[in-house]
């Protein structure tokens, strides 16, 4: 600071501030990129699926009980990935069950179906016998269903229209209010698009 | 000495080197297996589970899935690009490790490759420049600072101390 | 008692380093040299608020003080001593106590280095950067990540210990403080490069002071990053140590922009050039260190299931902000007037190298930047989701890898300012030679394929070039021979070829397998005989471990097994691995049997080389001491760098040693 100040050569073009312009610049709209990512957990997520044929669900449920997704032709189903080890799957059970019960007061046309992910059928029976939910839990032994549907991580869940459509998909854990929200939405899409 | 003898020794290496590399790429393995095949595809495909491990390095019971699913198509008689079509029909482009090469998500492999060869010619101007007009020639600036060195102004003494320091 | 004592080291610290800020910036714009001056107490009391935090905070975990959130939620009462002092790092809050706490020792040796030249303005300038980045921290500290709030409610008796993955290896007590003494150590020579920014001195002694700081902190940072790989080798269980994840990619960006500019300060150094691009290198190398924060703790990368992510994004984000701004606009404002005017005769000069060098190096940094951030720049612009993984980066890489190389093999033997055909033809031939045996015997072992060849060749005449300069340094000198920054660097070198040469092995020639065997059956793979004897539960107090007993052809017994933590839902595999100098056997446990009768899944992964990888670390670790060696004075034969001796005419250069640029040596020279 106590230096003489030296004098720009006239001969030297400007150029750096011109440089330094031009990174700032490309630095602040990649930090404007970085400041509108939204950091994960979205409620309804993007999916290849949608609006496609909901791949087939056809195997056992943890009691022994056949089960095939196109027998549930005519009603809307949620269908739910989920294990036992996982945290927020076991926090959304209690929200599922509250919405099966819900369905069932009301006479209602939705209802789940969970799909085992990565577990041992004898956890999942152990898990709904002492947290409630009578839906069947059908397992997936070598992961070929979660595969079909493209599963990233669970819990993940996905809305099939009574034809038999993927309408939505749902990323984390969900709750009873939410689901009646989605369907609501989905059957009022359902007639408009009728 | 004869530029032959000179490079003697040059000529001795490079034969030695060409002879190494080329035993050792002609004898690189044939036709790859089914099981390498798998494995290749495995490898360019993202544990859908995993934070950044590919399908074939994850222990994940979906890498599992994945690898078997891989391997069943194979045996099916899919080729690589039916398989990777049908997994991004499930899992959307996400699940590709590697970009494809067309359209905005080619910029990933045409930029480095850009700038790249943006700076080496850049460099290759300043080179020509610099030949052009031959060493520095010194600036009023350089003689400036050259006077005040010569005159020991305080600040530099303070520089100076920290070089005798270190 | 324990939240009291941290959140009064945080408000100590936070104060000191924010009255430090204010009365050194009012000091050296107003030109106070005794407020300047007054820098050590302010160092003095960051450094007790943070040694306040850092004893609360291990207070807290090893006395199992669970009414302290991050003590509840991080470390439990079965936890071994070991991994509650390390739990102190094993999750975010504590991780920036001890980035402040780091910082602050950083800034006291800053102090106590220059406790003679306070008042300086460079100094001062330097300081009150390092004040700034020590406020950012202390103030994440007492809001965004607050490492003492107590928990709501009840507290709970016990809690659930730290992630299984950070509980399993002793190395994950050293490899955070190493990355972390990396990282931060970077903020020194960044404050000195604002500081030679803001006052316009950019001589010899900003140079000097900056180069051994990098280096330092870029030793830490080598080591953080190996001891990195080792740990994931040796925890993760799938066998590699390096995945291009974008937590590794955070780690490797600033020691690239790191290796840039401790290559292209020697240029400086002796033509005095390049100053405005190793200023950059600084100000990018720093700013790195807080985008890789930023992109690893916020959440952005892997969002779809990211279900721990923090909120101190935003305030990351502002500060790496606020350092690009700063940086970039100071640069912008001086960077005309600190260009030099001197040219490099000829590009197959030691110079022409390191230009070269450097360009490898930020097309390097550019690729894993680009290819980490892609998927978020894809996203913003059209809404699409795409990934960039491992094979991006490997068939990214692997050209720039085999041209550095190839630039380690030649550069070393160059001098400056032009070299002639004749001279390389002398000086080359025997790291030829070297190179032409190394792919002899690789090829003699069985090794095929273009680019592991290219990268032995490649490594082997890097290897005999160091080693030539080595041989010729301690031919002259003896073991001093090894000292200096020269010297010091071809070992460092010699590390990278350890390294590049295991690398390429272990990437190209490895054998994996995945065998179900029943108690007493045995497998085979790459010629060893695996023989699977049976399982056995071990109960300890933090953890329940199913070993599996596997016998290796030489009879020894090894155990990889699954690891069940109480409050961890999922198993987790610990891998058990012979080590040999030529191979590794690496056995993992991929299922378990479901009665002890019954068949498991041994996984089977023969690796060559891989220890190697570990001992090129311990070399480039070793280099980086010898560089750095304090006390020794330069060799006479660097003209350009000789001190300006304070009662002497400068501009004349010791007489036995001809000064070919008077004028550019100056430039060094002078402030």
């Amino acid at each position: 600071m106590t230096r003489p100040e030296v004098r720009a050569e006239p001969r030297r073009r400007r150029f750096a501030p011109w440089v330094a312009l031009t990174v700032l610049v490309g630095l602040l709209a990649f930090v404007a990129v970085l400041a509108t990512r939204d950091p994960g957990s979205g409620v309804s997520a993007d999916s290849p699926l949608l609006g496609e044929p909901a791949p087939l669900i056809e195997g056992s449920t943890v009691d022994g009980q056949p089960f095939s997704l196109a027998d549930e032709t005519g009603r809307w189903v949620i269908v739910n990935f989920f294990a036992t080890w996982c945290v927020p799957c076991r926090q959304e059970h209690p929200e599922l069950v509250a919405f099966t019960n819900r369905q069932a007061a009301e006479g209602g046309d939705a209802e789940v179906v969970s799909v085992v992910f990565d577990d041992q059928p004898d956890e999942v029976r152990a898990f709904f016998a002492e947290e409630g939910g009578d839906w069947p839990a059908v397992t997936d032994p070598d992961g070929r269903i979660a595969l079909e549907y493209g599963v990233a991580g669970i819990p993940e869940s996905y809305l099939v229209d009574p034809n038999g459509f993927v309408v939505s998909k749902i990323v984390g854990g969900i709750t009873s209010d939410g689901l009646e929200q989605l369907l609501a939405r989905a059957r009022a899409g359902d007639q408009g698009g009728a | 000495m004869t530029p032959v003898r000179r490079w003697l020794p040059w000529i001795a290496v490079a034969v030695v080197v060409a002879a190494a590399l080329g035993v050792g790429v002609v004898g690189e393995r044939g036709p790859s297996s089914l099981q390498d095949r798998a494995d290749a595809l495995a490898a360019e495909v993202r544990c859908p589970t995993c934070r950044s491990e590919s399908a074939l390095e994850s222990a994940a019971a979906s890498a599992r899935a994945l690898r078997a699913e891989i391997a069943r198509r194979l045996e099916a008689g899919e080729g690589d690009g039916e398989i990777r079509a049908y997994l991004v029909s499930r899992y959307g482009q996400e699940i590709l490790l590697t970009p494809e090469a067309t359209g905005l998500s080619s910029l990933v492999w045409i930029l480095p490759v850009a700038g790249l060869v943006g700076a080496l010619v850049g460099l290759g101007f300043v080179f020509r420049r610099w030949r052009a007009t031959g060493d520095g020639v010194a600036t009023d600036e350089d003689r400036e600072l050259v006077a005040a060195a010569r005159r020991g102004e305080p600040d530099h003494t303070g520089a100076a101390g920290a070089e005798v320091e270190s | 008692m324990n939240a009291a004592l941290g959140t009064a080291g945080i408000t100590l610290g936070l104060a000191g380093s924010l009255v430090g800020a204010v009365t050194l910036a009012y000091g050296l714009v107003r030109h106070r040299p005794r407020l300047v001056g007054m820098a050590g107490v302010y160092a003095l009391l960051i450094g007790l608020g943070a040694l306040l935090a850092v004893f609360a905070m291990e207070r807290a975990l090893l006395t199992d003080d669970f009414s302290l959130t991050y003590v509840a939620e991080h470390s439990s009462t079965r936890t071994p001593l070991l991994f509650k002092v390390a739990t102190l790092w094993a999750a975010l809050e504590g991780s920036i106590i001890l980035w402040a706490v780091v910082l602050a020792g950083y800034l006291g040796l800053v102090v106590r280095r220059f406790r003679t030249r306070l008042t300086d303005p460079m100094v001062g300038w330097a300081l009150l950067t390092l004040f700034v980045i020590a406020a950012f921290f202390f103030w994440l500290m007492s809001g965004p990540a607050n490492p003492f709030t107590e928990v709501a409610g009840a507290v709970p008796a016990d809690g659930p210990g730290p992630n299984p993955l950070l509980q399993n290896h002793v190395l994950m007590a050293f490899h955070p403080p190493m990355l972390y003494l990396g990282y931060v150590g970077f903020s020194v020579p960044f404050a000195f490069a604002i500081a030679a920014l803001v006052t316009g001195r950019l001589g010899e002694g900003w140079l000097l002071e900056t180069r051994r700081w990098t280096l330092v902190a870029w030793g830490f940072l080598t080591v953080g990053i190996v001891l990195g790989a080792w740990w994931s080798y040796e925890v993760l269980g799938w066998g590699g140590y390096w995945g291009w994840d974008p937590v590794e990619n955070a780690s490797f960006l600033p020691w690239l922009t790191g290796t840039a500019y401790l290559h292209s300060v020697l240029v400086q150094e002796r033509r005095g050039m390049l100053r405005v691009w190793n200023l950059s290198l600084l100000c990018a190398t720093f700013a790195l260190t807080i985008l890789g924060t930023f992109l690893t703790r916020s959440g952005v990368i892997d969002s779809v299931h990211a279900f721990s992510e923090s909120d101190i994004g935003p305030s990351l984000l502002a500060f790496f902000t606020l350092i690009v701004v700063v940086s970039v606009g100071l640069i912008g404002w001086r960077g005309d007037r600190l260009r030099s005017p001197g040219t490099i005769d000829s590009p197959l000069s030691r110079e022409g190298a390191f230009l070269a060098n450097n360009i490898l190096f930020a097309a390097f940094a550019f690729v894993i930047l680009l290819g980490t951030v892609f998927p978020l720049l894809i996203e913003a612009f059209n809404g699409d989701r795409i990934s960039v993984g491992r094979p991006y980066f490997d068939r990214m890489t692997m050209p720039l890898g085999l041209a550095i190389l190839t630039l380690m093999a030649v550069a070393p033997v160059l001098p400056w300012r032009k070299a002639s055909g004749e001279l390389l033809r002398h000086r080359l031939i025997w790291p030829a030679w070297s190179g032409a045996g190394v792919l002899v015997l690789a090829v003699v072992l069985g090794a095929r394929g273009l680019a592991p060849l290219l990268a032995f060749f490649l490594a082997g005449v890097a290897g005999g070039a160091a080693v030539r300069q080595l041989v010729l340094a301690t031919r002259r000198q003896g073991l001093q021979g090894f000292l200096g920054r020269a010297n010091g660097g071809m070992v460092v070198h010699l590390g990278v070829v350890v390294i590049a040469v295991a690398f390429a092995a272990s990437s190209s020639f490895a054998h994996e397998a995945e065998f179900r065997l029943s108690p007493g059956e045995s497998a085979e793979l790459a010629g060893h005989r695996v023989t699977y004897l049976g399982v056995e539960t071990i109960e300890y107090p933090e953890k329940t471990a199913l070993k599996a007993r596997v016998q290796l052809d030489d009879g020894r017994i090894f155990a990889p097994a699954l690891q069940q933590f109480p409050f961890a839902t999922q198993s987790i595999g610990v891998p058990s691995v012979r080590t040999g100098l030529t191979e590794d056997i690496y056995l993992t446990l991929v299922a378990a049997p479901d009665d002890p009768a019954g068949e498991a899944v041994i996984g089977v992964l023969v690796m060559p080389l891989t220890v190697w990888l570990w001992v090129g670390g311990g070399l480039m670790a070793l280099g980086t001491l010898l560089a750095a060696w304090p006390g020794r004075r330069r060799r006479p034969t660097d003209p350009v760098s000789a001190p300006v001796p304070e009662h002497r005419p400068a501009g004349r250069v010791p007489a036995d040693e001809p000064s070919p640029e008077p004028v550019h040596a100056l430039r060094g020279t002078a402030p």
